[in-house]
């Protein structure tokens, strides 16, 4: 019994934490129609500056507490002034990508000023617990249920009873009549992004002080979290965010209680999914349509792609076959490893790009390629030669399945649902330790071997990497070229005049996925059988990310756009091995300038 | 006989807006059917409800005899119907032919087969090898698509290969009539496709919407410039507020009271009118 | 020069494009200082077009909009309704989550004087009193006529020297649109000149001193409301594609 009671506190008080996250969400998808992926860097910063203020400074815990709300509410304006703001008028996917580029940018800031290693926050609060009701409860699980509640308090009196306060509800009904009543927008956003970053700061060192420990790794998982909150309260719903957190925390709490720590997160997500497949607008919003996106094309940059003649794509592609003749093997072995990225983002450029649907779990199909190929192989017996193609065809089916249920979703649904069914998946191989070994990992792949020949030198593995992604870019290049990829292309365009005449949305797209998957799916075999040991961990989410910028950097859809960019960000952080701490730092930032200066890519989007 | 298109009972409310109350009309083959009325008369929202963009609250349409009431727009495009929209809605980034050619989708054979999964993979191997047939198909389909866009002379055959968010709004209007027709639609529902236009592009458009009139094309059309309505319509339904206020031929409706009335406002119309009524 | 100078708005020679598409030719037009004035055409004649001109929603490609002496051609929105326009913009648009009285100081929103504030709300109020009995109620709750009056009495909260209306008349039933004419009236006598948008030729000119035709782009015709109402050419403007010359 006192057990349930201890769960139901715990999952109170990670409910108030998810709130102070979710609160922000909605009010900046209030005034900015955007989901903040960037939320969680905020958080980070958040933890960081109170252990650095109590760390240094010896600040007792108002004090503290003030120095994060201070130094967070500043990042959340530079947020909207540097990064957001200048992207008035571009095309719709560019703020978001934008905070995807900014959280790169922030986490790896406080990585290289803090370092990753995890840190202690040392504890300001007594500890001292209350016995109650079988239970107890402690001064920090008060303080926290305190801070939640007077910020929503104060919230709720900024909100409803000042006029900047107005102002914010005023824009996020209908900014262009707050416009026309003299209500300065762009001050509106600022206030916003500075209020939700004060209180998502705030969440950073609570959640530090909880759990005794702050690292900037949590920054993603924070986001994830609260994004989850929100849609479970409906998009810009605040209160709906604050009840969809505490719905979350209390679930994922009883969650643990019934079945472990392990299954934490695979409960969040799962609530995610269902709540987009069933109420996409929350659990509170009467209507169960979705919002209607904006009317034409505007989705991705217009451009005109850069035509390459044929003979240049061929000399490139004699250049590369010709590559390990140099007899550098670590040229080769970064060369592969720009093959096996090339093979992602191919797929990634097909979906995100040729058919507009921004997938950010796309990771997930290289786990499932390398899982897939590897556990034939290993557990089934099958010789490596059929269990790669094999594993290419599993992926494609089980990609296209588990995204299937999200074919109905458009913009940044998108983008939330794959995000949570890549968790879904790393999570599932974590815990289905009957197939996938669980934890411990897949050890002694057998290395890459094509009836009887021997591809683990690294020329080889080189030269097998090329074939087989010349292979799949020209028969991409073939499908674009058939009436499939202009079908694809329709459907980006305009979904609704591409129904109209009489392309099916869900079939195209369901190709779309099945052939990303495929090529993904490939190159997580190969991958898995070059390094003989995978885990959960190996195909992570930042992989997703790096494919993204990849892609965007080639040109949105452009198949040589995505294997330049592959190349590009591969090999060039190698070419400045000395800069190698400040990778996802140099990453962030092209994604970010690109954003701003090259939405089109280098070729140019298709 | 039955009418080719009959429209029964349509009704739609947004919120407490009544856009469409009560619409009822019969389309017979090979009649061009006008729809007028001023702004937020209902007209759009109409074209939704019967394209299947949209769906009734109450009433229903048929088509060719089958019921098509809350019908999906893709079953439509199949049955051949096909729309051009108020503002254009080209698929930017797809060059003038591209978007021609999506036209023509329903009538591609590798679609054809509605079986799930067999059906999209057989697709998707077809555009992957692409055998003589489907090489035939293609080349027959751009020969058809050059004859659509060759109606508009010189306008858009020199602009094939540009993306449509590059061409004037005048000739998107254009690509957008040329990807309706090359569904090789039984019945044309065209939504202003002169907005936008100078005096000499709306003549050139009249020609061109005359031209498929005279070919036997069924078309429903809304549109503003009303001298081209009663220069093509065979008969003219005026609504307003979501009603039916007249119909009739060109002549009787241009006349009739309560149209200068919707027009020009219902109160003080008499002096007004006495003078601009001949 | 003397009537220049009486205009409290002044349109020269606008050119506005929507996209590729040319929407105003050359519009010039002006509003007198306690004058009703308003702006006729049918569908797609440029009217919105000219509303977000003056509200600086749209940026001319070239010409001028000079409003109390000053020109305001490409200043933002704000900074325009802070030199004392008040919109009421088409469709209501108002804020309809949020309360009546809260809507009314939104329109209020570029004033600081708490007092006076208090002050215009008893006065509007007064001139609306059917809103006095909702003030609490949520504004997206009440009925079309209802939302009609809120969003004059929310633009005239900010104590604007003018007001642009787009289309006051739009979906209200017969009994509304007499009512809110009359209160556009009222309005202008007590000293706010009136600037409106309306399809409806008939209604508008009315109640107005001036009106304006407006066909594609351009003015096709302009004079003292009466001598408009009775032109016959107007009907032309309206149903015709010929030109009214």
């Amino acid at each position: 019994m006192n057990a349930w009671f201890d769960y139901t506190v715990n999952g109170f008080v990670i409910g108030n934490i998810y709130a102070l996250l979710a609160v922000g969400l909605a009010l900046i998808y209030g005034v900015a129609n955007l989901v903040n992926f960037a939320h969680g860097s905020v958080y980070v910063v958040g933890a960081y500056v109170g252990w650095a203020a109590i760390t240094y400074l010896g600040t007792p815990l108002p004090l503290t507490i003030l120095c994060v709300v201070i130094v967070s509410a500043l990042v959340g304006v530079g947020i909207e002034r540097i990064g957001l703001r200048p992207l008035h008028g571009s095309s719709r996917i560019a703020p978001l990508l934008a905070t995807i580029g900014i959280t790169l940018v922030l986490d790896q800031i406080v990585q290289l000023i803090f370092s990753p290693d995890p840190r202690a926050v040392p504890m300001q609060v007594p500890e001292w617990r209350i016995p109650l009701g079988g239970g107890t409860i402690g001064a920090l699980d008060l303080l926290i249920a305190g801070i939640g509640l007077v910020s929503a308090v104060v919230l709720y009196g900024f909100l409803r009873f000042t006029k900047l306060g107005w102002a914010v509800r005023a824009t996020a009904q209908d900014s262009d009549a707050a416009l026309q009543m003299g209500v300065d927008i762009n001050k509106v956003n600022m206030a916003v992004f500075a209020i939700a970053s004060a209180l998502g700061g705030l969440s950073g060192l609570l959640v530090g002080m909880y759990y005794n420990q702050i690292s900037p790794a949590m920054s993603f998982e924070a986001t994830l979290k609260g994004i989850v909150a929100l849609i479970i309260g409906g998009l810009g719903n605040v209160p709906g965010a604050i009840a969809g957190s505490l719905i979350l925390g209390l679930t994922e709490s009883y969650g643990i209680a019934l079945f472990g720590t392990s299954y934490r997160n695979l409960f969040a997500f799962v609530v995610l999914i269902a709540m987009l497949v069933w109420r996409p607008n929350g659990l509170f919003a009467g209507r169960r349509s979705l919002p209607p996106e904006p009317m034409t094309g505007t989705f991705i940059t217009r451009s005109r792609p850069l035509k390459v003649p044929r003979w240049a794509v061929v000399a490139i592609i004699v250049v590369a076959a010709l590559l390990p003749l140099t007899g550098h093997p670590y040229l080769l072995q970064i060369g592969a490893n720009s093959l096996l990225y090339a093979m992602l983002a191919l797929s990634l450029t097909l979906v995100a790009g040729t058919v507009g649907q921004i997938s950010l779990g796309h990771a997930a199909l290289l786990a499932i390629g390398g899982y897939a190929s590897g556990l034939l192989a290993l557990d089934g017996g099958w010789p490596v030669a059929l269990a790669m193609p094999a594993a290419g065809l599993i992926t494609a089916a089980l990609g296209t399945a588990l995204v299937f249920p999200a074919f109905r979703l458009t913009g940044h649904y998108v983008s939330i649902a794959t995000l949570g069914i890549g968790e879904i998946v790393s999570l599932v191989i974590l815990n289905w330790t009957g197939l996938t070994h669980g934890a411990i990992g897949l050890g002694g792949i057998p290395p890459l071997e094509i009836f009887g020949y021997d591809f683990g030198s690294v020329e080889s593995t080189y030269w097998l990497s090329l074939v087989v992604l010349v292979l799949l870019a020209l028969l991409q290049v073939r499908l674009l070229n058939s009436h499939l990829g202009r079908s694809w292309r329709a459907i980006r365009d305009d979904s609704v005049a591409a129904r109209s005449y009489g392309v099916v949305g869900d079939r195209y797209k369901a190709l779309a996925f099945g052939y990303g998957g495929f090529a993904a799916g490939i190159s997580g075999a190969i991958t898995a059988h070059i390094y003989s040991y995978i885990n959960h961990e190996t195909f992570s989410a930042s992989i997703s990310i790096l494919a993204l910028t990849m892609v965007i950097l080639g040109g949105l859809g452009n198949v040589l756009g995505a294997v330049l960019g592959a190349t590009l960000l591969i090999a060039l952080p190698e070419a400045f091995r000395d800069l190698a701490e400040y990778r996802i730092l140099i990453y962030g930032v092209v994604l970010l300038l690109l954003i701003r200066f090259r939405p089109q890519g280098l070729l140019g989007t298709v | 006989m039955a009418a080719f298109l009959e429209v029964r009972g349509l009704q739609k409310h947004f919120g407490g807006v009544t856009a469409v109350a009560d619409a009822l009309f019969d389309l017979r083959e090979g009649e061009l059917l006008s729809i007028i009325g001023p702004n937020g008369a209902g007209k759009t929202t109409l074209f939704n409800l019967i394209s299947g963009l949209d769906a009734p609250d109450a009433g229903s349409v048929h088509f060719l005899g089958q019921d098509i009431t809350r019908a999906a727009p893709e079953r439509l495009a199949r049955l051949g119907m096909a729309r051009t929209f108020q503002h254009g809605r080209v698929f930017g980034n797809l060059s003038v032919l591209d978007n021609v050619l999506v036209g023509a989708h329903t009538r591609l054979r590798a679609v054809k087969p509605a079986v799930p999964v067999v059906g999209p993979l057989l697709e998707f191997a077809l555009a992957a090898v692409r055998p003589a047939a489907v090489k035939a198909e293609e080349a027959a389909l751009r020969d058809d698509a050059m004859r659509i866009l060759s109606l508009f002379g010189e306008r858009l055959l020199p602009r094939l290969d540009h993306p449509a968010f590059s061409l004037s709004y005048a000739n998107r209007r254009r690509v957008e009539i040329a990807r309706a027709l090359a569904l090789h639609p039984k019945l044309l529902l065209l939504d202003e496709p002169t907005a936008g236009m100078n005096p000499t592009e709306t003549a050139e458009m009249q020609e061109v919407v005359h031209d498929l009139k005279r070919s036997g094309l069924t078309i429903l059309l809304i549109e503003h410039k009303l001298e081209m309505v009663m220069r093509l319509s065979d008969r003219i339904i005026v609504m307003d507020d979501g009603r039916r206020i007249a119909e009739g031929l060109p002549q009787a409706v241009r006349n009739d009271p309560a149209v200068i009335e919707a027009y020009l406002g219902h109160r003080e119309t008499g002096g007004a009118q006495q003078e601009a009524v001949p | 020069m003397s009537a220049t100078e009486a205009a409290l708005l002044r349109l020269d020679r606008i050119n506005s494009f929507y996209g590729p598409v040319q929407v105003h030719f050359d519009l010039s037009m002006e509003v007198r200082a306690g004058q009703i004035v308003c702006l006729l055409g049918g569908n797609a004649s440029g009217k919105s077009t000219t509303m977000k001109t003056i509200l600086g929603l749209q940026r001319p490609r070239s010409g001028q909009v000079w409003f109390d002496g000053a020109e305001i051609t490409g200043l933002p929105t704000p900074a325009i309704i802070r030199r004392g326009i008040g919109s009421v913009p088409e469709a209501r648009r108002l804020f309809g989550a949020m309360t009546v009285r809260e809507n009314l100081l939104m329109g209020a929103y570029t004033r600081s004087d708490r007092a006076a504030i208090a002050q215009d709300e008893e006065r509007v109020l007064a001139l609306f009193p059917r809103l006095r009995e909702r003030l609490k109620q949520k504004a997206g709750t009440m009925s079309g006529g209802e939302q009609q009056m809120l969003a004059m009495a929310r633009a005239l909260m900010g104590r604007p020297k003018l007001i642009v209306m787009d289309e006051p008349t739009m979906g209200l039933s017969p009994l509304f649109v007499d009512r809110v004419l009359a209160l556009i009236e009222t309005i202008n006598r007590e000293g706010v000149t009136i600037f409106m948008v309306e399809q409806n030729a008939s209604l508008a000119l009315g109640i107005a001193h001036y009106g304006y035709v407006l066909q594609t782009g351009q003015i096709a015709l302009d004079g003292p409301a009466a001598a408009l109402l009775r032109d016959p050419r107007i009907r032309d403007a309206y149903l015709g594609g010929t030109t009214a010359a």
